[in-house]
């Protein structure tokens, strides 16, 4: 059957354009036809079941790109196709030249600019291509660095011209993504299609890792052995994220923000549990103009103040080196060929887009008169939103495009708009051409010279004939396939884990912001469980005394309304009247379902849970895959109780029954993937502060008031059920239920995992295990934990539940427990002071609002 | 003539500021007519750290931290300048700087030499001088007339500005933007500095920001008070084949032996006297109290 002929390719040749797959004459190339034979012999079904799996594989890891400006654009599920790009090795060698010598001559470029600027004086490079570039930072200016390249990792985008040779269309260098979203499709990729990776001999990715991690380690300040070595990111909510945190476990390097760094001394230091550890290289992923508030942009919190002072004095080295990003610039186009010869005597050997940039009168005439099938870019900022394809620029547009360029033109570059060749993607049940663009990536070799990967981060247009291709607007990626005729032969590899190890083992060593995410994870998380059970307890208690939105006459429920109020810290809610003089007992549904689904409210459910959720983000390079699975089922547990239109109280009970058995296998699954040393010390802290805070919160809010013996009784099993311990409390009394026995379970029994005092034992337990504890004098989180376990053994049952003659309030125990409470509060507070300090915040000494754009 | 200038800056913080990271441009650079002869920088408390550079433009920076808690903070910046600018000054009044015309500037600045090269960044937009707008260039252009020397155009753009804007304390601050300074037609010496330089560029012709000092003179009669003085700024215009020339538009005229340089740059964000950023919840007051005397 011919391709032509073929169902699955049935409509792909309607529209003409270059193929990867296929000639001219619509035959498979040789270098395809393994896995063409392969999608014929599958057929549509298991095409599409693979399709299916590798979804679910993706969705399964966690992988996630974040969309900017999108309110669900937080974690968007990875989108990669089931259909590899191929690249036969011999074509690749070439392509592979390319980017080296691209590479080099960038590295040259750089040191150039910022050190003789003979490129500039010789007018082989216009002033303002460079000077004129928001990347060239004047205050790099005549660094001297220790190691001998500028340029340490460089992503080139390659794209195939009409010509049938792979052409260089874009670089980048500030801060490259992708080597870890190659690698992870990679994974996944091999996974669904084992036999075929295998007999098209495909070239694998590992051995460039090696390398990359050969590189962070060479490149330290004089050539320091074993380096600290971190990764900065900017935050959960970069678009990137899932790779930031997937390399630094992958390597196992700390990942930081700006707040866990300081500038000291002259060196750059990690804020870690155990005080301040010293760091010789950072790999970044933070933006140039953003990693000094001090001499480069003001207003950014992502970097730290007085980094580059520790880069001019040699004491830190920076991958890529801060001022790299004036060399990401199409403004260097168009002079690309006369640099090349200037510096390296060679002429380029990947063909480029032809390009005019308009600082020069000739070129910018030319290029207001065929705007039309122009595309425009600015020389710096070459992301998304500044380009424009003059074909689609209505005349307004144009009109305004124009006036932009005639105001700055050495601001402009326009460039050919090129009909790039397509590729076969799987969608629907069959293949469609689509428009491709390929990034990979080349780095510094310590032995000279740049090491490129052997394969790289495809992206296709998100439909046929849209030339556009980017992430940002919803694309598909797919895995390069570098494929040989015969097996290719496997450098050495080595684990690089254990090189690391004597940096990032040891609690002392963890930062301290990923400390207190990990505390703050332990905290929400048992809030979320144990509110959670008391929100059902209460639901299933007025769906069975009523089953309307009115106030309840029964002092059982009314108590128990009250203390969820009280749990949630959401008053006045229940307790009393608001402002306006509205009562939330008059509607104890509404109230009830607010107190469940309202995000936007702080102690609400679904708030807790964002909070959590937020954390775990915040930490998820320590996750295990596992975790990642449950999690997710936890988000979709949610997602669709919030996407109901007024869900029932039943609905809700239900969703709440589910949620409840996923977060006790979350937090059996925390307990065995995570180490005690890489912080797991500081999620039980975190976890146990809460159970204790909770249990208290709902013992003062049920037991401390006396009513008659009949509610009295129903309070204290509506308590034990809420506690779980119902069962328990039968099983170990035998008799009826009182309260001097509930309190002796619920608070007392120290053999009692649920009991306050096994909670706070166990707290004092962790708490020494803190860097600082059991030196010598006690620290005040450590006497204040002693003081909460001696409070709570100071008085008898009996003396607890004791009510003064026309009282109605349970005094001792009301006053012991708001006293635990209060030294609870105070541990928590000077933990989180001894701790994770980030309270001081760096300031501007004069606030200068100047945007850099 | 021997000038001494002591110029002394007080943040005091409401609040203790653990750590402080700073850059200071206080130190007066040398050039033609102008040499340093002393110069001593004094910081209180005591910095742990305390480096020195020469940037992009040759200006020299100073850069220290304080490590420990600290209220106050106290730069104290003095030095001992001889100014000799008169033969400088003469030389604008030469034949070879005033009978360069706009359009030979312009043809001029189109040659790939070194000088022209590095010149010709200044006309680029810089961080505050930006954006400019159509009423810049029709501003400028009604001096500039293309047989017309830059030199004597430039000179009448300074006593247009001084004359057309009015000195105005507190209505700017360094992040008003400049076309709100155009329109307005009020400001301090920075804007004024700042609303030439703009003029020119949006003219085609290179322009920088000069940071420095003004000695004012007491009334007749009066005794001279101290810190009454203040730090100043003006700009000078790129001429092809001459160089530089310097004009003060807030005084309405070319810089002699009163005026002190610091450094120059592309605007006031190149050179701000001092910058930094604290740890910790600073609100703050700044005090500045500049002298300058002949010697």
């Amino acid at each position: 059957m011919t391709p032509e002929k073929n169902p699955l390719f049935k409509d792909y040749f309607k529209e003409k354009s270059y193929d990867e797959m296929f000639t001219t004459s619509k035959e498979v190339k040789p270098s395809w036809l393994p896995l063409y034979e392969k999608i014929n012999a599958l057929g549509p079904e298991a095409l599409k079941n693979r399709q299916e799996e590798l979804d679910w594989l993706l969705l399964e890891n966690g992988v996630t790109y974040n969309i900017y400006d999108d309110p669900k654009g937080l974690n968007r599920p990875w989108n990669l196709n089931s259909i590899p790009f191929i690249i036969h090795n011999q074509e690749w060698k070439l392509i592979e030249k390319g980017i080296e010598q691209r590479a080099k001559i960038y590295d040259l470029v750089l040191k150039d600019v910022y050190g003789e600027r003979k490129l500039i004086e010789k007018g082989i490079i216009p002033q303002e291509v460079i000077y004129a570039h928001l990347g060239f930072l004047r205050q790099c200016d005549q660094i001297n660095y220790s190691f001998d390249k500028l340029l340490l990792i460089y992503a080139a985008e390659i794209s195939r011209g009409p010509d049938g040779r792979m052409w260089l269309v874009n670089d980048r260098v500030e801060a490259p993504s992708g080597i870890g979203y190659t690698l992870e499709n990679r994974t996944n990729l091999s996974r669904i299609h084992p036999g075929i990776f295998k007999k098209m001999n495909v070239q694998k990715l590992t051995d460039f890792l090696y390398k990359f991690n050969d590189l962070l380690t060479s490149v330290a300040p004089n050539k320091k052995e074993n380096p600290n070595i971190v990764i900065l990111t900017p935050g959960s909510h970069n678009e990137t994220y899932f790779e930031h945190a997937f390399l630094a476990s992958y390597f196992g390097y700390p990942l930081v923000q700006g707040n866990d760094l300081i500038v000291r001394d002259g060196f750059l230091w990690m804020k870690s549990l155990n005080g301040l550890k010293k760091i010789d290289v950072v790999y970044r992923r933070v933006d140039d103009a953003y990693v000094d508030p001090l001499e480069l942009r003001e207003d950014s919190h992502l970097g730290v103040a007085g980094l580059l002072d520790v880069v001019r004095r040699n004491n830190i080295t920076i991958v890529n080196p801060i001022g790299s990003a004036v060399v990401e610039n199409p403004g260097l186009i168009p002079f690309m060929p006369a640099i090349a010869k200037h510096l390296l005597n060679e002429e380029l050997i990947l063909p480029q887009i032809a390009s005019w940039w308009c600082g020069q009168k000739k070129e910018k005439d030319y290029v207001l008169k065929n705007i039309k099938k122009l595309v425009i870019k600015k020389i710096d900022k070459t992301n998304r939103e500044s380009i424009h394809f003059g074909q689609y620029l209505s005349g307004e547009e144009i009109t305004k495009v124009k006036a932009e360029i005639n105001k700055c033109p050495y601001k402009y570059v326009a460039q050919e708009q090129i009909s790039f060749s397509t590729t076969p993607t799987f969608s629907n049940g069959k293949f469609e051409p689509r428009n491709m663009v390929c990034r990979t990536f080349a780095i510094a070799s310590p032995k000279g010279g740049y090491t490129v990967m052997p394969g790289g981060l495809v992206r296709v247009a998100s439909k046929p004939g849209n030339v556009r291709v980017s992430n940002q607007r919803g694309g598909i990626n797919k895995d390069l396939w570098i494929t040989n005729d015969e097996k290719p032969v496997l450098e050495n590899s080595y684990s690089f884990k254990q090189q690391n190890i004597a940096f990032t083992s040891g609690l002392a060593d963890l930062p301290s912001l990923t400390a207190e995410n990990l505390f703050w994870a332990g905290r929400n998380l048992g809030r979320t469980l144990s509110i959670a059970r008391h929100m059902r307890v209460v639901l299933n208690q007025l769906s069975a005394h009523q089953s309307e939105n009115i106030r309840p006459d029964s002092e059982k429920i009314i108590t128990l309304l009250k203390s969820i109020t009280h749990l949630t810290n959401t008053f006045p809610g229940f307790v009393e009247k608001d402002k306006s003089g509205k009562y939330a007992l008059d509607n104890p549904i509404t109230e009830l379902h607010s107190l469940v689904l309202d995000e936007k409210r702080p102690g609400s459910l679904a708030n807790t849970i964002g909070l959590f959720s937020n954390s775990y983000f915040a930490i998820r390079n320590l996750w295990s895959a596992d975790m990642w699975r449950v999690f997710y089922d936890i988000k979709n547990i949610w997602d669709k109780l919030s996407n109901q239109e007024e869900p029932t109280s039943n609905a809700i009970v239900k969703s709440l029954d589910r949620l409840i058995t996923r977060l006790i296998a979350f937090m059996g699954l925390i307990e065995e993937s995570i180490k005690v040393d890489q912080g797991l010390l500081l999620y039980f802290i975190g976890l146990q502060m809460e159970k204790s805070l909770l249990t208290i919160a709902k013992v003062r809010s049920l037991v401390v008031h006396k009513h008659d013996d009949y509610t009295d009784h129903e309070l204290l099993i509506l308590l034990l059920n809420s506690h779980e311990s119902l069962k328990l409390y039968i099983h170990t009394y035998r008799s009826n239920i009182n309260i001097e026995n509930v309190l002796e379970l619920l608070l007392m029994d120290i053999k009692y995992p649920r009991s306050l005092a096994f909670t706070l034992k166990r707290l004092w337990k962790d708490i020494s295990c803190l860097p600082h504890s059991n030196l010598g004098e006690l620290h005040d989180y450590e006497r204040f934990i002693l003081q909460a376990i001696e409070q709570l053994n100071a008085q008898s049952i009996a003396t607890l539940v004791e009510i003064k003659p026309n009282s109605y309030i349970r005094e001792n125990l009301d006053s012991m427990l708001e006293n635990v409470c209060g030294l609870l509060f105070n541990t928590s507070q000077t933990i989180t002071n001894r701790y994770f300090n980030h309270s001081l915040k760096q300031e501007q000494l004069v606030s200068q609002n100047f945007t850099n754009n | 003539m021997n000038i001494s200038v002591s110029h002394i800056t007080t943040y005091n913080y409401e609040s203790p500021v653990s750590y402080s990271h700073n850059i200071a441009t206080l130190k007066p650079r040398t050039l033609e007519g102008q040499k340093v002869l002393d110069y001593k920088i004094d910081i209180s408390p005591k910095p742990n750290e305390f480096s020195e550079r020469i940037d992009f433009f040759g200006n020299y920076i100073t850069r220290f931290s304080i490590q420990h808690g600290h209220k106050t903070l106290k730069v104290t910046a003095k030095s001992i300048i001889e100014r000799d600018y008169s033969k400088v000054r003469e030389s604008f009044f030469s034949e070879k700087c005033k009978s360069v015309t706009y359009s030979n500037a312009l043809e001029m600045l189109k040659i790939i030499s070194p000088d022209i090269i590095n010149a010709k960044q200044f006309i680029l937009d810089s961080i505050l001088v930006k954006n400019n707008t159509e009423s810049m260039h029709s501003y400028a252009m009604e001096s500039f007339k293309p047989n017309r020397s830059v030199f004597e155009a430039t000179n009448e753009l300074m006593t247009r500005i001084f004359t057309d804007f009015k000195f105005v304390p507190g209505f700017t601050n360094v992040s008003t933007p400049l076309s709100k300074v155009m329109k307005e037609k009020k400001g301090v010496c920075q804007d004024f500095a700042q609303i030439a330089i703009a003029c020119l560029r949006s003219i085609g012709l290179p322009a920088r920001y000069m940071s420095g000092y003004i000695e004012t003179l007491p009334p007749p009669g009066k005794i001279k008070l101290v810190g009454t003085d203040a730090s100043h700024a003006w700009f000078a215009v790129y001429i092809p084949s001459f160089g530089w020339v310097d004009f003060d538009p807030t005084n309405n005229q070319i810089p002699e032996n009163q005026h002190i340089v610091l450094g120059w740059g592309r605007d006031y964000y190149d050179v701000p006297p001092l910058k930094g950023v604290v740890y910790g919840n600073a609100g703050s007051k700044l005090k500045v109290a500049v002298d300058i005397r002949s010697i």
